[in-house]
């Protein structure tokens, strides 16, 4: 069976966020792309999954400027995905959940999968919108804030958990679906170093930008616009409680909570 | 912008929060016309309930209590197709959001998830405001009519008070092609072991434990904390490594990104890997026996100190403070 992988580069967390001269956007000079955090637990799952059921290949995809996407779709070959689908981004094209959704959804109309994997929501945006706006496009019902996922039935069903409030929903449903993972029970493995080398010199495939470009032009009009971006004011550091017990201490915390703060319940 | 359709979630004790947030940001974009709820599932809510919306429209069907996104995206369509509204505000509770990402493809909107400000311009305009990576920044956007779907995030909007009366209410007629759609297929529910607060990433407040607490027998000096205030437990990764408490715990890059409305951090030196997944709480307390720990640095108030004592006492004074007896509850 074809599973997919949604994948987004984003920028690695120890990236020092500034914005672009215009203020309008992340100023991409120096940013090293790296696969979004709970992407990590879809690729993850995805190759569990893998192990799981011999025959089945795993394919990444990645929108965006082809440089960044294949960055990460080269770290997800590296990390044993079988095949990888850039998808290009037309130059100054909204950077929109649904334009993007628009366009993973014509690469998944190339290369289909009864299976499609992502995160939960990315670090960078966090909109949460592009899974379930795939699933729509493609008519198939989603699963949100997944931790697991089992195949059963040789791929014609799936078990999975969700984590909701208080525990964890156990849902069975048929294929073809989206899956949006969270943080995955497993830690996600790490690539060896010859598969970073090996990953290098992979082929990926490619949605060429034109393609794309007609394939989101019915979206476009509503996409929405970035006026600004902006970094918040720096924090000037905690204001630190004097006291010489741990009960004054106690007594002059709740204090400030209640009366300053007003964040007592 | 005429008119805008709440959709009212549930929870075991009734209408959440997060979607009462939802009507007050429903009438801030509604443009003068009517805030309709939407409420999915057996009965309206309780007369106690006096949700500040103009018209309620029940739909009571088998099953639906636990309706899926695609079910709820088409009936949420529907709604807005019965009252004429163009604007929706979906709580950005887990499921809301889901739900946001099918309804903007179905019913052909723009739409903006875990919104923390907006304006709402005389001329029909849509500007708002989002923090973006961990709330090391932030972006304003702006959505293009006529249709628009807005997410607001939890705790960002003040609830509105409750109405003097019950709304008046009628049922939904089902959409056409509605009994095709498929249901959310839930088996079984398996509560979380020992977790009895509510759920990390929709917590008005965390308290997070970190390495400082030393052992796993001591994280319960945390959680017994986090049970007077109410609050969620939290974990740095040092603890959920080590496995004093399972991953589901963890804050941070690699586990949950959270944003309560107070986040107390016990023993976490506040590593920029646990810092961006919970520098936009709002309030921040950090407790930590090294006045150079960086959670310092992006806390509003510290407590410089061994934890060991302090807890208890900090204990002790919530729950005298709130009423509550000595001994742990249930
Ligand atoms: C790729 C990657 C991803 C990561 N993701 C995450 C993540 O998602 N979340 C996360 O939390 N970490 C994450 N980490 C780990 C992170 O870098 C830190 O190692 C971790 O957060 C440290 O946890 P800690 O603050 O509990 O422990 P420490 O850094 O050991 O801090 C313990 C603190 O307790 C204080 N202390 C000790 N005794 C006492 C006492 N008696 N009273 C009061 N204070 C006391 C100390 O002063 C110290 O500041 C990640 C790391 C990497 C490399
Ligand atoms: N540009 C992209 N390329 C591939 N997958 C993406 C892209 N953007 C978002 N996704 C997927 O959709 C998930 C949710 O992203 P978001 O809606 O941006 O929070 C991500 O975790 C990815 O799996």
């Amino acid at each position: 069976m074809e599973i997919a992988v949604l994948v987004k580069p984003v920028p690695d967390a120890e990236t020092r966020l500034r914005p672009d001269p215009a203020g309008k956007g992340l100023d991409p000079e120096g940013v090293k792309w790296v696969l979004a955090g709970y992407d990590e637990s879809a690729v993850e799952q995805a190759l569990l999954l893998k192990e799981s059921a011999p025959g089945t290949t795993v394919r990444a995809i990645s929108y965006g400027p082809a440089v960044r996407a294949d960055e990460v779709l080269r770290a997800a070959i590296a990390l044993g995905c079988d095949r990888a689908t850039s998808v290009e981004a037309p130059a100054g094209v909204a950077d929109d959940p649904l334009v993007t959704a628009a366009a993973l959804h014509l690469a998944l109309s190339r290369f289909p999968a009864s299976l499609v994997l992502c995160g939960k929501q990315t670090g960078d945006h966090e909109s949460g919108l592009v899974g379930p706006a795939v699933a729509e496009l493609l008519a198939v019902p989603e699963y949100g804030v997944a931790v697991n996922v089992r195949l059963d039935a040789g791929g014609a069903e799936m078990t999975l958990q969700q984590s909701v409030e208080g525990g964890l929903l156990r849902l069975r449903a048929k294929l073809p679906a989206l899956v949006a993972l969270q943080q995955a029970w497993n830690d996600p493995r790490t690539a060896k170093l010859p598969n970073i080398l090996k990953s290098r010199k992979a082929p990926i495939d490619r949605v060429p930008a034109a393609d794309v470009a007609a394939a989101v032009a019915a979206r476009l009009p509503l996409a929405t616009r970035r006026l600004a971006f902006r970094l918040p004011p720096p924090r000037t550091g905690a204001k630190m409680i004097e006291y010489k017990t741990p009960e004054e201490a106690a007594q002059k915390l709740v204090r400030i909570l209640r009366e300053k703060a007003k964040v007592f319940p | 912008m005429t008119g805008a359709v709440v959709w009212l979630e549930r929870t075991s004790t009734g209408v959440a929060g997060a979607s009462r947030e939802a009507v007050g940001v429903a009438r801030s974009i509604a443009g003068g016309g009517p805030v309709v709820g939407l409420l999915v599932g057996a009965g309206g809510p309780s007369a106690a309930e006096r949700i500040p919306v103009d018209r309620l429209l029940l739909v009571d069907a088998p099953g639906l209590a636990d309706a899926s996104s695609a079910q709820l995206a088409a009936l949420l369509a529907a709604a807005a197709a019965a009252s004429g509204a163009d604007s929706m505000v979906l709580a950005g509770t887990a499921r809301g959001r889901d739900v946001v990402g099918r309804l903007a493809v179905r019913w052909g909107a723009a739409a903006a998830t875990n919104v923390t400000d907006l304006v709402a311009g005389g001329s029909g305009e849509l500007h708002v405001t989002r923090p973006v990576f961990g709330g090391r920044a932030s972006e304003t956007l702006e959505l293009p009519g006529p249709r628009r779907i807005l997410a607001p995030r939890p705790h960002a909007f003040a609830e509105p008070p409750p109405a003097s009366a019950a709304p008046p209410s009628e049922a939904l007629v089902l959409p056409d092609g509605f009994s095709a759609l498929p249901g959310r297929g839930m088996e079984g529910f398996e509560p979380t072991v020992g977790s009895k607060g509510p759920e990390l990433g929709e917590a008005s407040i965390v308290v997070s434990g970190g390495r400082g607490l030393r052992t796993p027998e001591s994280f319960h000096l945390v959680e017994e904390l986090a049970e007077s205030l109410g609050a969620a437990v939290g974990a740095s990764r040092a603890v959920t490594d080590a496995g004093w408490r399972p991953s589901s715990y963890q804050v941070g890059q690699t586990g949950r990104a959270v944003s309560p409305q107070l986040y107390i951090a016990v023993g976490i030196s506040g590593a920029i890997q646990h810092i961006v997944g919970m520098v936009s709480s709002r309030v921040i307390v950090a407790i930590n026996s090294d006045a150079q720990a960086p959670i310092f640095k992006v806390a509003d108030y510290g407590i410089v100190g061994d934890l060991f004592p302090i807890l208890p006492a900090l204990t002790a004074e919530i729950r005298r403070q709130r009423g509550l007896t000595g001994s742990a509850p249930g």
